[in-house]
């Protein structure tokens, strides 16, 4: 079955070919989450016209130039802000936004934990390589303990952020987690999040390879998407002990999934009848002193 | 009380098998139903259970399920006569094996009793993961190649039934368990009426209707069978061949964009055939194009975008095998 | 976003309201239909406004999570085609910095309004100040051009709301709408008139084939018309330096060309851009430049140094950013000196000075929270103007 719904979609068809190869370094995990995203958008046949697709700074963010679509690469730290003013302004348009955990979860932690409490309709692509890579290898708030980093020459000594727990906790109503070994079930994970009504929140784990990986020594871009597998489970085991995973392994799969109204139907919903209570009074005062009408 | 018996109601006493006799009357009736998962094992497995329990006899059934929700084999036990005292069925004591699913059924034959035992098996098969020798599709499957005649030459008597089409004429697939309960129902003795009332008990209420109709079909189908054959039908006669799985034979071709690789290496590594590698310049390209089974890993995994697999049908595996050796 | 304007339906024609509100009307005059803030004194009025009109007229109130969301979901709503305006003071005013730079930089009309309040840091949330003159024009990094208006009246606070939204949607620019807290809570009768049939602005839609757009390849005026999501163009929007296809570049040739059309573009535009008033500035010796409150003050002063025989003459940008220099030098010429009463430590005067070269500039400078007052004004430029005298007799 993934042959054939694999079959019906090219990837270049969302691609701005001209802008290809991309900038991203061999094995960067984030082409494959770009694969992923575009071939839900493809799956949920959405038009590339009123696709918008809004990103910060950093490895991930530069990812919206190479989508064939409406593509804003936004300040750092605040594409959800961008794409929560493109959203409410424009209903007609698909917003997704994508965003690194630097760009989320540091700079941007504050929109994200609005974001999730709003609930307007978005789909957030957070690519989580656990390092700020664009800048050289800094520690970011979801690097592994004792982890190197270009800032943590000894060892990272904090302890990490759950972003999806993050965003659950702030009210998300959907809230999930893939890596990128697992590509058809990542494109799955997004295209559940594309259809949701409201806030939709996606990790993915994606590996940093020339930067992280070759610091901490995780080996070659095929082992480290190897190893995915063994630190990776699906939120549906989530009550087994840890072995045989190791102690910092995440959980997978779609791990919050709640209706809650959507921002900016309610909205539009409570003008509405705002106008409509309006319109009935002035109609009711014009009817009250039919003398007193302008010619 | 009467002591449980194997006999068809309504048909001529001379037709009884051995199993039935009177001599057998203090043993209990061993019935093994098998399957894999999704199929209605269980529900079959009950229905029984629960008529044998009515009729006053001690009932036993033991099943696994553990990995019905992966497709995997399930099987029930059930035991019943005047006492019980095992809960399984040993090798070579099933007075009659009722499987869901070809293979299935042939796995179970050596726990049929060798001389009575009545094997009643719908001949759909579910190709399981394992039986894929070679991920290329459209490639020969390891699973059974016996035809119903020859095994139905390997036990007492034998119906191998196309249940699944039947019922899928019927208008419900998932019906394929009650035609073989229909079957089922011809050689143990409980009145039909007491069977329906059962199956009514068991099956959802909106498909009462069309269930009632799989059972008498599953009966009919039993009673046809016999009148037109001795005993143990021969080749040729109602049961249904096994129809091959429609395979869709592929071409597989790998298109590489050179200019796109990063020579990052991961499709090299992750391919389950090991059919690429890294050129002279770093370049991914497919070595063993005999290998490539088309599965897409290498394209799914590529961060750069630069292999895209295209599978191209091709008319037929024969078509296919001359344009090979053409 | 179009609906009956409930919001501005028959009304009074003479009202008495605070500047702040006139801000609101102006915007929905304007066709501003999207609003993002976050609480401050002393704009906070602006957003309250707002939020019960914009849902009248099928527009949308956002109150965001921080000042730097709000810019951001303001440039995010025109990013979408749809006028937007965002209100704030001093410490939010810095915080917003960064995205206007955005704004000016991937060419988003928006307007920002900034009520100042005194300074530094949280400063004195509720007294006047003057000091973001030169946060407004030079508060992002980098080279960048934008708009500055600063009325000084309610009722020029309405019609520079409207020409602030003129302005960023004809030249793609962000516009900052610079009054002071007196303003902005003093309520003064006005007279708004009709608006309905008023001549809105629409910023310059793309039309055209797909192939041939190129979302930075401005014509003759120097403005690039801009794509609307949806319209099929599917363009690249970014805050990196980009060519005139809208993707990053480094080429130094496409760096400069487009940098330099972005920071000339406003030139084109200066006629519709400039504007000041000048009032008794033909036979000023003391000319006086103010803006906002201190020009209100500096206009009463006028008749009090006039009645003691100084002949004194008040030359006050409305556009503050960019700069009327033309119009200051033309003014200046006459006069013998220039004073420059202003709520900062020296800000304007900065700016007349240079323009000005040699001229004596005197700055008046106060930035304890108190307006200056016209008395005050009038006895410094009695004592320019003896000065001035004294020097040229000498």
């Amino acid at each position: 079955m993934i042959v054939d719904s694999a079959a019906a979609f090219d990837v270049r068809d969302y691609l701005r070919q001209e802008m290809m190869p991309h900038f991203l370094c061999p094995g960067c995990g984030h082409g494959i989450a770009l694969r992923a995203l575009l071939w839900a958008i493809h799956e949920q046949g959405i038009d590339k016209d009123t696709l918008a697709v809004v990103s910060g700074i950093g490895c991930a963010g530069r990812l919206s130039a190479y989508i064939d679509a409406n593509t804003f690469h936004v300040t750092h730290g605040r594409p959800l802000a961008y794409a929560t003013g493109l959203a409410l302004a424009r209903p007609d348009l698909h917003v997704v936004v994508i965003t690194g955990d630097g760009d989320c979860l540091a700079i941007g932690g504050n929109h994200l934990i609005h974001a999730c409490r709003r609930n307007l309709k978005l789909t957030c692509l957070m690519l989580n390589n656990e390092v700020y890579g664009m800048t050289g290898g800094q520690v970011s708030p979801t690097t592994s303990e004792s982890r190197l980093t270009s800032t943590t020459p000894h060892g990272n000594a904090e302890p990490r952020f759950d972003a999806c727990a993050l965003a659950a906790a702030a009210g998300a109503s959907f809230v999930g987690r893939e890596g990128t070994r697992h590509v058809p079930k990542l494109k799955e994970l997004i295209r559940s999040g594309l259809v949701h009504p409201g806030f939709a929140f996606v990790e993915v784990l994606s590996d940093c390879t020339e930067i992280f990986g070759r610091k901490n020594e995780l080996g070659s871009s095929p082992e480290m998407m190897l190893r995915q597998k063994s630190e990776l489970r699906p939120s549906a085991y989530r009550d087994t002990v840890d072995t045989p995973f190791r102690s910092n392994d995440l959980p997978t799969g779609i791990l919050t999934k709640t209706e809650r109204p959507e921002y900016g139907a309610a909205y539009r919903k409570a003008a509405a009848a705002q106008r409509a209570s309006m319109a009935k009074a002035s109609a009711a005062k014009s009817a009250a002193a039919p003398a007193k009408g302008t010619p | 009380m009467s002591a449980p018996s194997a006999s068809r109601s309504g048909i001529d006493d001379e037709q009884l098998r051995p199993s039935a006799t009177a001599a057998k009357a203090r043993e209990p009736m061993n019935v093994l139903i098998v399957g894999v998962g999704g199929q209605g094992v269980i529900m079959v497995s009950k229905a029984l259970a629960w008529l044998a329990q009515s009729k006053g006899f001690e009932v036993k059934q033991s099943e696994v399920h553990g990995m019905a929700k992966r497709g995997g084999t399930v099987f029930s036990h059930v035991r019943f006569g005047p006492q019980v005292w095992s809960p399984t069925i040993p090798k070579g004591e099933a007075d009659i094996l009722v499987a869901l699913e070809w293979a299935e059924g042939l796995r179970w034959l050596p726990f049929l009793k060798p001389d009575t035992g009545i094997f009643i098996c719908d001949t759909k098969r579910i190709v399981p993961p394992f039986a894929c020798l070679n991920r290329r599709p459209g490639a020969p499957l390891r699973y059974s190649r016996e035809t119903p005649a020859e095994v139905k030459a390997h036990v007492a008597e034998g119906y191998a039934i196309d249940a699944t089409r039947m019922a899928e004429e019927l208008g419900n697939e998932r019906a394929a368990n009650v035609v073989l309960i229909g079957a089922l129902s011809t050689v143990l003795d409980f009145p039909a009426a007491d069977w329906e009332l059962a199956l009514s008990a068991f099956v959802p209420k909106k498909t009462i209707a069309v269930n009632l109709d799989a059972f008498r079909l599953g009966r009919n189908w039993i009673d046809a069978a016999r009148r037109t054959t001795t005993v143990a039908p021969e080749a040729g006669a109602p049961a249904a061949n096994i129809p091959a799985p429609a395979l869709v034979a592929y071409s597989v071709r790998l298109e590489i964009t050179p200019q796109w690789c990063k020579s990052c290496d991961i499709c090299v590594k992750l391919c389950p055939e090991r059919c690429l590698r890294l050129n002279d310049e770093r370049i991914v390209e497919l070595a063993q194009p005999e290998r490539c089974t088309g599965c897409r890993l290498c394209e799914l995994l590529c961060p750069d975008f630069a292999i895209r697999v295209h599978l191209d049908a091709v008319a037929n595996n024969a078509a296919a095998a001359q344009g090979a050796t053409a | 976003m179009n609906a009956v304007d409930t919001a501005l339906a028959p009304k009074p024609a003479v009202r008495l309201i605070s500047g702040n509100h006139a801000c609101a009307l102006g915007a929905l005059a304007a066709g501003c239909r999207f609003f993002a803030g976050y609480p401050i004194t002393p704009s906070s009025e602006i957003a309250e406004r707002l939020s019960r009109l914009l849902p009248e007229v099928d527009g949308v109130f956002v109150q965001m999570e921080d000042e730097i969301a709000s810019i951001a979901a303001v440039i995010g709503a025109s990013m979408g085609g749809v006028k937007a305006l965002t209100a704030t003071s001093g410490p939010g005013f810095s915080l917003k910095q960064e995205n206007i730079g955005y704004a000016a930089g991937a060419e988003i009309p928006c307007v920002i309004v900034n009520v100042m309040r005194g300074g530094p840091s949280t400063g004195m949330p509720t007294r006047p100040a003057q000091g973001d003159i030169m946060q407004a024009r030079w508060g992002s990094h980098g080279d960048y051009p934008i708009v500055v208006l600063a009325p000084a009246s309610v009722r020029e606070i309405y019609d520079e709301t409207m020409r602030a939204f003129d302005l960023a949607e004809t030249c793609r620019t962000p516009v900052v709408l610079l009054y002071d807290q007196v303003i902005a809570q003093l309520a003064e009768t006005v007279e708004l008139g009709d608006t309905s049939d008023l001549a809105r602005t629409e910023r310059k839609w793309a039309s055209g084939p797909r192939a041939a757009y190129q979302p930075y390849a401005a014509d003759e005026d120097g403005i690039p018309a801009m794509s609307r999501p949806g319209a099929g163009y599917r363009v690249h929007t970014t805050g990196l330096n980009h060519a005139e296809n809208g993707f990053p570049t480094q080429n130094p040739e496409a760096v400069a060309r487009n940098l330099g059309r972005l920071l000339t573009k406003l030139d084109r535009h200066r006629d519709a851009i400039d504007s000041w008033q000048t009032i008794n500035c033909d036979d000023a010796e003391v000319l006086i430049v103010a803006i906002g409150i201190s020009a209100r003050a500096a206009t009463r002063a006028l008749d009090i140094a006039r009645a003691r025989g100084v002949r004194a003459g008040l030359f006050r940008p409305i556009t503050l950013w960019p700069f009327p220099e033309t119009a200051l030098r033309e003014v200046a010429a006459r006069a013998r000196a220039v004073l420059v009463p202003e709520m900062n430590a020296g800000q304007l005067s900065l700016e007349v000075e240079r323009i000005l070269g040699g001229k004596r500039v005197e700055g008046m400078h106060r930035f304890n929270g108190e307006p200056i007052t016209p008395a005050e004004i009038a006895a410094r430029a009695e004592s320019l103007a003896k000065a001035a005298l004294a020097k040229e007799t000498r």
